[in-house]
């Protein structure tokens, strides 16, 4: 898997994404407050990044019935929900092994 | 301040404006209003980071229209790679034939001058002596810097690989 593993927006942006459609002010905001404001994306980082998991598929439009000018809703493609389930698999893993080797040297 | 984004949008590929630029503009307009009430420390560094995310996004995307080269930049939020910066370009071929032909055509015309020279019963020795060696020289210097490269970007693209395949050997290892 070549794209991974992701880097700290890119996650958030998508675990944004993975329980909801979300526009790009919903986004930023979700970001902020799962970073606990550590991660603030600028609107061209985040519409970058966008652009990208919408390129590679991870991601798609998402029409609502009712939206105003100039909001677009993004939704989870089928194939993001997966890598982002192999991202979240991978880092249980390193935390495991951490975890592991942190308590071996300890001992 | 929305002045300065419409214009800063301009920046960005117009392939990208038309996906992108409108939605952009809510957005900026949303935290505009947000950070409308808060203190001047706050919105000048809401606007930096503004204006240095559109700088910076307008170059990546040029860069990545013109070189597809995804991460050129990454001022902003450090390590921004969704995949790996290290692809090999596809103009770097054109670039390198662009020169390979340059210098061909430049010796050619080295040729021309010399051989053109009237009264010359002796040629200009340093020239001729290495001519016949020249073009195979430059030709041999292409291939081989051609095929170094090429060895040094799949030892980069094997290492870019993250070594997670790995983790499960250590893990086991552990047991």
């Amino acid at each position: 898997m070549d794209d991974l593993p992701l880097t700290e927006p890119v996650l958030l942006i998508l675990l944004s994404l993975a329980g909801q459609p979300q526009h790009g002010y919903a986004i930023l905001k979700d970001v902020e407050r799962m970073s606990s404001g550590r991660v603030l994306l600028s609107t061209g980082t985040l519409y970058g990044a966008l652009r990208r998991l919408l390129d590679d598929d991870w991601i798609e439009r998402y029409e609502e019935e009712e939206s105003s000018r100039g909001r677009q809703a993004y939704r989870l493609t089928p194939q993001g929900r997966r890598n982002l389930q192999l991202e979240i698999d991978r880092m249980k893993h390193i935390t495991r092994l951490a975890t592991l080797r942190v308590a071996t040297k300890e001992s | 301040m929305l002045t300065i984004y419409r214009r800063l949008l301009r920046l960005y590929p117009a392939e990208y404006r038309d996906l992108f630029a409108e939605e952009m503009m809510a957005v900026l307009r949303e935290e505009s209003d947000e950070k409308a009430n808060r203190q001047l420390i706050a919105r000048s560094r809401f606007l930096l980071r503004e204006i240095v995310g559109l700088v910076t996004g307008a170059t990546r995307e040029h860069l990545r229209v013109l070189f597809e080269i995804e991460d050129g930049l990454s001022l902003v939020t450090g390590r921004f790679a969704m995949r790996n910066g290290f692809r090999f370009p596809k103009v770097t071929i054109v670039f390198m034939a662009l020169i390979l032909a340059g210098v061909v055509v430049a010796i050619r015309k080295g040729e021309a001058i010399a051989t053109s020279l009237p009264d010359f019963s002796q040629p200009v020795t340093p020239i001729h002596s290495g001519h016949s060696y020249l073009l195979p020289g430059v030709f041999a210097g292409f291939i081989f810097f051609y095929a170094a490269g090429l060895v040094g970007w799949a030892i980069v693209f094997a290492l870019r690989r993250s070594g997670v395949h790995r983790l499960a050997d250590m893990s086991g290892g552990q047991k």
